[in-house]
């Protein structure tokens, strides 16, 4: 026999058990990356006010004692809507403390001079457009407008964080247990309150 | 045809660069792993105000004699077991696939090997208790800064920009500020440190170690600062985003020249006089400005953005990002995010004498 | 009324003479000299006495006989909520005793027909019941004379529903105030009005604040000297206090003391003569602060007011400085949480105490100050008895604004007493508030062993009688922005019981000798007001609607009536034109501590109304979210 010829077939192959591993193991990873969120990381600037406001002060602006419908569109950013995306929603959690709303709100959305957000009850409805309108123009029982005061995309991503308050968002988008003391269930295990029928405001007359 | 037996194979030698060649291509990628270090970003103030090489006061000269000494030991026992590691190499001896295993050395022991592994051992944990207690004396040293009329500021860390509030036993005399911090020369200083929402980490290498800042916790750190100059410190805990957009600015100053300073920034902001500017200031105002942002002499007092009362004595925006100028203001108010990708603040799209007639009121901010 | 006439009389007599001499007196104070009808009664008196002999009353100290004028109609009327200057809410009448009470029954009512909490006290006046609602605040006027006393008119104001949304703890109103046939009122949206009493006639009206900044007004004002004396809520909205005198006859606002800002808004001037070193000063309104923080400082005159015809004092409480978050505003924060001894033609400050110097946990300093002679150290000084929130029964001379003691009167963590050589309230750091900390049993909880709801004082038994709660609490601060219209509060609250099991507690306090005489439980905090008569019962209500009469000198139970609804009002007592003594109570459950049910708030959230929503989750539901008026009388 050709000595060349055994040496090449008793040469013991090195095991390669890592290469293949690694194989193994970065496929799931580089699947898995494909449901990589997006985020927006700009806030796209609002439009300009056409003139200054009553300077430093917020009050009500005008107001529709119906559900008022929104005609702007929910930005949608590479697909998804800012009620599906976590960072958006997350977002909508910091302007909920920064702009005071858990003041009048309660941190957990209970409500105290400003009603509950996180139970069935909606007074001037509960789909994003309308929290959103609600959250812009203001309402005749104390709820001050924000339109010019904050941008939009902030009050969409408010609007969604107000909605997960009752529940409306799916568990991986809403938000987890806060660092706060403790307003409640964290937002992505809170039961889906289904909203009543869209009442009357309080009638004050 | 008879079979030689052949004696006992173990593996041939693994396929790979000679010993030699493998050396030195591993003191070569040292060295060139190392060369971009050289090449970092001088820092805006010039070389030396980033810089724990340059110490500009007692905290950070302490360390920095204690680094010194780890590195020197360090360095020694580096070069001593790469030379070892290179002698080792250089004399190991270089065989073929059929070269038979070398059986002897460990059947026969070197006790010169031996002895010199065993002094070098013992010279290590010389080494190495002697740099325990270098540290402990160190860390003493750090705690003993005398601090009798010390500076009291409360620094508390946002995502991402750092406030500052000068204490006094005074309430009225306290006063805020953002992302610029001052510090008369020779006075010792205390810091409070807190963190609003997620872990960061002070860092002014020219001037004291690193202390992080966690939410929840209130952590401090005395320092002096001896050497008048600029210093920049940064944020050194990752905290998001825009962990490396979040620099300090320290200026040290002279006693007379902190005390100017700080009287100017305890003095509201004065009305604008201006036309365009009181324009200015009501676009302010009535907008999303007052909404996160605080000018002492307004009514905005809010306290989630740096506090703007006196903008326009800072060299830099948002936390060092942006040298401050009007058009670079106007950039930063009309899209942030073109410097600060995820930055909280919004973009804003003002008509031009609108942005112009706000920057103008920033402007008066001094 | 010379003192040295008092001095040398029995001491029951003295009681028996003085309710004589405050009738008297009433005519004293409208000019007409009463020395001689004085001297007479005082002889009559002494006659009387050695008659019927002395009994043990000799140690009952009396309500100042020259606070409680001019406050004492002869119809046994009720002109103002605290039924008189000294605010004792002392009925002087006695058909209802301890032996009849339980024969008590309903002698009619009326549906106001507005919900959320009604706070307000029904007053009595020119055989007229006046009766102000939360918002919308409209005014009744119930014809007493008619059987089932059907409303003569009503007046509605009309505020602006807008108030509602920066209201903190609903939309209350404490009560109108009667003067020389007109009836003041004051709005949510600020406003003060005044109609005529017969007609409802609206007579002026005056905005006094601004609700697109949070400021509201639900006080019961005070007419003094022919001013109407009223102050402003919003401390939870950043918004700086006031207490303003307006012209009874044509709402002109005379003068505007502020509680935080320089000596000039303060209206502290040369007659400011402050018993502690902590409050002399220049410009402590503004140096006790840090920058500007002053100016959303809170210090809002809310609670009800006193005044000393004698001292010419009038004495108003100022509230929690804002934020709750007390790191914000480093400093003593002069001149919150406090109490002013003003001149009332001027308003200018006399002297200042400040209860709680740099307040952490919202302790308002506006509850009621009851003007009361006491003996002190052998000598009758004239004091003044304050429950405050912090949980200390306070005595102060009236005079001089020095401490001569304070008790707790509630389990008490946030502080371990008060230094009476320094006048200064001693906080026990443990439970000092730290930001982004969660710091728990803090007791008394924010609401204060004592809230708003008026104590009473029978000068027979010479007890105070607190209606109060027993709660503690846990709390965060954290950084709050200003923002002009939304809250400034900073703080997340979690409530519950305190230690014994129970929330709420009727303490009758003995201020003289410095402790409880005896005190009755109940399950839910006591929000209604306390009434004692000269019959030696005294009233109060409780949230889940039960109006209850206990014995004055030992708190027996004697009987009690169902509400409709929780009661958080204050009861009064009058005589009718047929001469009858009635009760009367408003029932509405609501105020801070009722928010959850009247505002249907979801208790989930532990911190849904500042707390109070969660720690009131069993109270049951009322029959009915509408105010009720009762009254009740002997059969």
């Amino acid at each position: 026999m050709c000595s060349r010829c055994r040496e090449r077939c008793h040469r013991p192959r090195p095991p390669r058990p890592a290469l293949g591993l690694a194989l193994a193991l970065s496929l799931p990873l580089a699947l898995a990356g494909c449901e990589r969120e997006a985020r927006r990381l700009e806030l796209p600037p609002s439009a300009p006010l056409a003139a200054p406001s009553k300077a430093g002060v917020l009050y009500p602006g005008p107001y529709a004692s119906a559900p008022v419908r929104v005609t702007a569109a929910d930005p949608v950013v590479r697909g998804q809507r800012v009620e599906e995306n976590a960072y958006a929603v997350s977002q909508g959690k910091r302007w909920f403390r920064w702009f005071n709303c858990s003041g009048c709100h309660a941190g957990g959305g209970g409500g105290d001079m400003g009603p509950p957000l996180s139970d069935d009850r909606w007074l001037y409805g509960h789909e994003l457009p309308q929290v959103v309108a609600s959250i812009l123009q203001g309402r005749p029982n104390g709820m001050p407008a924000f339109a010019g005061r904050i941008s939009e995309e902030q009050a969409w991503q408010l609007a969604a964080y107000v909605r997960s308050l009752s529940g409306q968002l799916r568990s991986d988008v809403a938000g987890g247990r806060s660092d706060a003391m403790g307003s409640g269930e964290p937002e992505q295990r809170r039961e889906r309150e289904v909203p009543r029928p869209d009442a009357a405001p309080p009638t004050v007359r | 045809m008879a079979t030689r037996i052949r004696p006992l194979q173990r593996r041939p030698h693994a396929r790979g660069p000679e010993p030699r060649t493998f050396a030195a291509a591993a003191l070569a990628a040292l060295v060139l792993g190392l060369l971009p270090l050289a090449a970092v970003a001088a820092p805006p103030f010039g070389a030396g105000s980033q810089d724990a090489l340059r110490t500009g006061g007692p905290q950070a000269a302490l360390i920095l004699d204690l680094w010194r000494l780890l590195l020197a030991v360090c360095g020694v026992v580096f070069a001593a077991v790469m030379a070892a590691f290179g002698v080792a190499l250089w004399r190991a001896r270089r065989g073929t696939r059929d070269t038979p295993p070398e059986l002897q050395g460990p059947l026969r022991g070197e006790p010169r090997s031996a002895r010199l592994v065993a002094a070098a051992t013992g010279a290590s944990a010389v080494g190495l208790c002697g740099l325990i207690v270098a540290s402990v004396l160190t860390d003493r040293a750090l705690a003993r800064l005398p601090l009798s009329n010390a500076l009291h500021v409360e620094l508390t860390a946002h995502q991402w920009w750092w406030q500052a509030r000068y204490d006094d036993a005074d309430p009225s005399r306290t006063f805020e500020t953002a992302n610029e911090l001052h510090l008369p020369a020779g006075r010792p200083v205390l810091l409070t440190l807190h963190a609003d929402d997620v872990i960061h980490s002070f860092w002014v290498p020219n001037l004291s170690g690193k202390k992080d800042l966690i939410p929840g916790r209130t952590a401090t750190l005395a320092l002096r600062a001896d050497v008048p100059g600029r210093y920049r410190g940064q944020c050194a805990e990752f905290c998001g985003l825009q962990h490396a957009g979040m620099a300090l600015e320290v200026v040290v100053e002279p006693d007379a020249a902190y005390a100017a300073w700080a009287e100017r920034q305890r003095r509201p902001a004065e009305p604008p006089t201006d036309p365009q500017a009181q324009r200015g200031q009501r676009l302010f105002l009535a907008g999303t400005c007052a909404m996160c942002h605080a000018i002492q002499g307004t009514d905005a007092a809010a306290r989630r953005a740096p506090d703007l009362t006196h903008l326009a004595g800072r060299a830099r925006l948002a936390a060092g990002t942006v040298p401050n100028g009007r058009a670079q203001l106007a950039a930063w108010i009309a899209d942030p995010a073109a410097f600060k990708p995820g930055t909280n603040m919004p973009g804003h799209r003002y008509a031009p004498e609108d942005l112009d007639a706000l920057v103008a009121y920033l402007e008066t901010l001094r | 009324m010379p003192s040295s006439f008092r001095a040398t009389i029995a001491a029951l007599t003295l009681c028996r003479a003085s309710r004589f001499e405050r009738r008297a007196g009433v005519e004293t104070a409208r000019g007409r000299p009463a020395h001689g009808i004085a001297l007479l009664l005082t002889v009559a008196a002494v006659l009387s006495a050695t008659v019927h002999g002395a009994t043990g009353e000799t140690r009952v100290p009396q309500a100042s006989q020259a606070a409680s004028a001019p406050a004492d109609p002869a119809d046994g009327g009720w002109p103002m909520a605290t039924r008189d200057y000294a605010n004792t809410r002392y009925s002087p009448l006695a058909d209802i005793t301890p032996a009849n009470v339980a024969t008590l029954k309903p002698a009619f009512s009326f549906r106001t027909g507005v919900k959320h909490g009604h706070e307000a006290a029904p007053l009595v006046a020119e055989g007229l019941m006046f009766v102000v609602t939360p918002f919308p605040n409209r005014l009744h006027a119930l014809d007493l004379a008619r059987p089932g006393a059907p409303p003569r008119w009503t007046f509605d104001p009309q505020p602006q529903p807008l108030a509602r949304g920066v209201a903190c703890c609903d939309g209350v109103n404490r009560g109108a105030a009667y003067d020389a046939g007109r009836v003041f009122i004051t709005t949510l949206d600020t406003q003060v009005v005044a109609v005529e009493a017969q007609s409802g006639r609206e007579l002026w009206r005056r905005r006094l604040g601004d609700i697109s900044r949070g400021e509201t007004i639900t006080m019961a004002p005070l007419v003094v000297k022919g001013k109407v004396l009223v102050g402003n809520s919003g401390g939870e909205m950043g918004v700086r206090g006031w207490i303003a005198a307006l012209d009874a006859a044509s709402g002109r606002e005379l003068w505007r003391a502020y509680s935080t800002g320089p000596d000039r808004d303060v209206l502290i001037g040369p007659s400011f003569r402050p018993y502690y070193a902590a409050d002399r000063g220049t410009d402590l309104g503004e140096k006790t602060w840090p920058g500007e923080a002053w100016k959303t400082g809170g210090g809002n005159v809310w609670g009800f007011l006193a005044y000393d015809p004698q001292l010419d004092l009038l004495y108003h409480g100022t509230a929690n400085p804002g934020p709750w978050n007390p790191e914000q505003r480093p400093g003593d924060n002069k001149w919150t949480s406090g109490v002013f001894a003003r001149r009332p033609d001027t308003g200018e400050a006399v002297w200042f105490y400040q209860w709680s110097p740099h307040d952490l946990y919202d302790y308002d300093g506006v509850n009621e100050n009851v003007l009361l002679d006491l003996p002190f150290d052998g000598r009758r000084r004239p004091v003044l008895v304050h429950p405050d929130r912090n949980g200390y029964v306070y005595v102060l001379d009236r005079a001089s604004g020095q401490v001569l003691s304070a008790d707790p009167f509630v389990r008490i963590t946030t502080s371990t007493g008060v230094d009476l050589a320094s006048g200064r309230l001693k906080y026990d750091p443990r439970t000092e508030p730290r930001a982004g900390q969660t710091v728990r049993n803090i007791c008394p909880h924010s609401p204060g062993g004592k809230d708003w709801q008026p104590s009473a004082w029978s000068p027979r038994t010479g007890l105070l009688y607190i209606p109060h709660q027993n709660m503690c609490q846990d709390t965060r601060v954290y950084e709050t922005s200003y923002i002009a219209g939304t809250p400034f509060v900073g703080a997340e609250v979690k409530m519950y019981t305190g230690p014994g099991g129970q929330r709420g507690r009727l303490t009758a306090w003995d201020p003289v000798s410095r402790r409880p005489a005896w005190s009755v439980e109940e399950p839910f905090p006591v929000w209604s007001g306390a009434l004692a008569t000269a019959g030696d019962v005294v009233f109060y209500g409780t949230m889940d609607g039960w109006f209850k009469a206990v014995d004055a000198k030992t708190g027996r139970a004697l009987w009690r009536y169902k509400t409709a609804s929780g009661i958080v009002g204050q009861p009064v007592s009058y005589r009718g034109p047929d001469g009858r003594q009635y009760v009367a109570v408003l029932a509405g459950v609501g105020g801070w501590a009722g928010a959850g049910v009247t505002h249907q708030l979801d208790a989930r959230d532990p911190t849904a109304a500042k707390g109070f929503a969660a720690a009131m989750k069993d109270l049951p539901k009322p029959e009915s979210l509408e105010g009720q008026l009762y009254v009740f009388a002997l059969p």
